[in-house]
């Protein structure tokens, strides 16, 4: 094998994951801070504004103090699964970065094409949600390894309440699909270009289930019933230091990841608002691609916002309430949802 | 009618974004949080910090001392024949390690020499650096602050 070969396969891969996951990482902990300062300010406090300018190396003093706590195991704990748990909540969250499409692609003068993109899955979409599957076990790892009833009975309500949003998050996802015409993200922003309208109009419906189970899946007020910080004794209530940290960081993984992915099938992704991306483009590829990325981000900090604002009022669902939520209101909707997109799309959209 | 209206506010999820309004408007509200290393506090004007004496105007009597119910207040009068003409007292002792701010000291006296100031912050490393003196217990005019312990150039709150 040849130099060229590894790079290609190896190399730049590796690269571009590095390149990624650096704003990724520091995303995620600035996620932190940024709901911190603003649920606070939902609550007439000021939030942590002690350690630098306006609290900003805050992420970093908690990093640094949940590394230097002590990494405690319960002694009847299953010391080996109650390790590796964490990884499973905190894996599949990064990994679903890796087939988002974050901007339009760059062609260099000699005509190569360089996605915004580390892996551009033809089932992008499938994947994540697989994905996101998989890191149910990272909680019923944790609560079962424990060797605490109360951990393990956490873990247990928060398996079902994903098991019963999962199915109305994939058929929400499924109506987007069905719309695009595909399941990679690069071609269902190409697609909302095309139609001229995000898909967060012609699948209103879809767009408010994929809300509700979002805010679900990533365990979040007013459904944080796996943790419930204020009452109930959440899975994770063993871990302590690094590995609690893992699964912090993992669940704001999620919340981002999750913003991320509604931008991309509701908003529109990378597309800017008002503007014709096509021309544009042919005149100012380099302006478009961070211009893009830009309006992105802007649009995902609208999800983030909008999840901080409905923690800062909502209370928290009773947990009769919340499957009932999941199987007898959401799933019909996706379904008849799914249904009527496939008539919109058969008659209006073709 | 009313059934519509029920059906509408329950598909929009009124009650929900009605919430949503109401907390909403509290971010741009100032916040209640004090800032009070950065910025100073206002305190009530009845607040009872550490005692402080005019030295000036008291007249020895010794009512502080017996009034106080922790005994942390010495006051030393001046000879019989100083006292005559100057009733200062000699020495003037207050011991904030044990006083109670219970402000009986300055209900007793009668010329009103003892009161309390709004200095609060008396966390220090040696406690014998409490036992206040002639020296530090009285409000200097001439530097209008306290003789003890002032934290300069922290702003008050508005």
């Amino acid at each position: 094998m040849d130099f060229a070969t590894i790079m290609q396969y190896a190399g730049w891969p590796l690269i571009k994951i590095v390149i990624l996951l650096i704003p990724v990482f520091t995303v995620v902990a600035y996620m932190v801070w940024f709901e911190r300062r603003l649920l606070a300010f939902f609550q007439s406090r000021l939030g942590p504004n002690r350690v630098g300018p306006l609290g900003l190396i805050q992420p970093i003093a908690d990093g640094l103090k949940l590394f230097l706590k002590e990494d405690l195991v319960p002694m009847n704990s299953r010391p080996f699964l109650f390790k590796i748990a964490p990884i499973f909540a905190f894996f599949p969250a990064f990994v679903g970065f890796a087939i988002v499409s974050w901007a339009l692609p760059w062609v260099t003068p000699s005509g190569k094409v360089h996605p915004f993109v580390v892996a551009d899955v033809d089932l992008g979409i499938l994947f994540v949600l697989a994905l996101s599957s998989l890191s149910i076990f990272g909680i019923i790892l944790a609560g079962w390894s424990s060797g605490s009833k109360y951990p393990l009975f956490g873990s247990l309500r928060s398996a079902s309440q994903m098991l019963a949003y999962e199915v109305p998050m994939t058929l929400s996802v499924v109506a987007v699909v069905l719309l695009a015409g595909s399941f990679r993200l690069s071609d269902i922003v190409a697609a909302q270009e095309k139609l001229g309208w995000y898909y967060l109009f012609p699948g209103i419906l879809a767009f408010g289930v994929y809300l509700v189970s979002a805010v679900a899946e990533s365990n979040r007020v007013p459904f944080d019933l796996p943790e419930g910080e204020s009452e109930i004794i959440g899975f994770h209530t063993e871990y302590s230091g690094m590995r609690f940290a893992w699964y912090f960081v993992g669940e704001y993984a999620n919340v981002t990841l999750i913003s991320v992915l509604g931008t991309t099938m509701f908003l529109g992704g990378y597309d800017i608002p008002f503007v014709n991306d096509a021309a544009l483009y042919a005149a100012h590829p380099e302006l478009t691609s961070v211009l893009g990325v830009c309006a992105f981000a802007a649009k995902a900090a609208l999800f983030a916002v909008f999840f901080i604002w409905i923690r800062a009022t909502w209370p928290r669902y009773r947990y009769d309430q919340l499957l009932k939520i999941g199987w007898i209101v959401l799933l019909p909707i996706a379904l008849a949802n799914l249904v009527l997109v496939a008539l919109l799309k058969l008659w209006l959209l073709r | 009618m009313n059934a519509a209206a029920r059906f509408i506010k329950m598909v929009t999820f009124w009650e929900l974004l009605k919430g949503m309004a109401i907390t909403s408007r509290f971010v741009a509200k100032p916040k209640v949080t004090e800032l009070y290393p950065d910025v100073r506090p206002v305190l009530p004007y009845r607040t009872k910090g550490r005692l402080h004496v005019e030295i000036e105007t008291c007249i020895s009597c010794r009512m502080c001392e017996k009034a106080c119910p922790e005994g942390c207040i010495k006051v030393f009068q001046p000879s019989k024949e100083v006292f005559k003409t100057d009733k200062r007292p000699v020495e003037f002792y207050i011991s904030q390690e044990h006083c109670l701010h219970c402000g009986m000291c300055v209900d007793a006296c009668p010329t009103g020499s003892i009161h309390h100031s709004q200095e609060f912050e008396m966390a220090i490393y040696n406690p014998d650096d409490l036992l206040f003196d002639k020296e530090t217990l009285p409000y200097d005019l001439d530097i209008k602050r306290f003789r003890w312990n002032f934290i300069e150039n922290v702003p008050v709150k508005k």
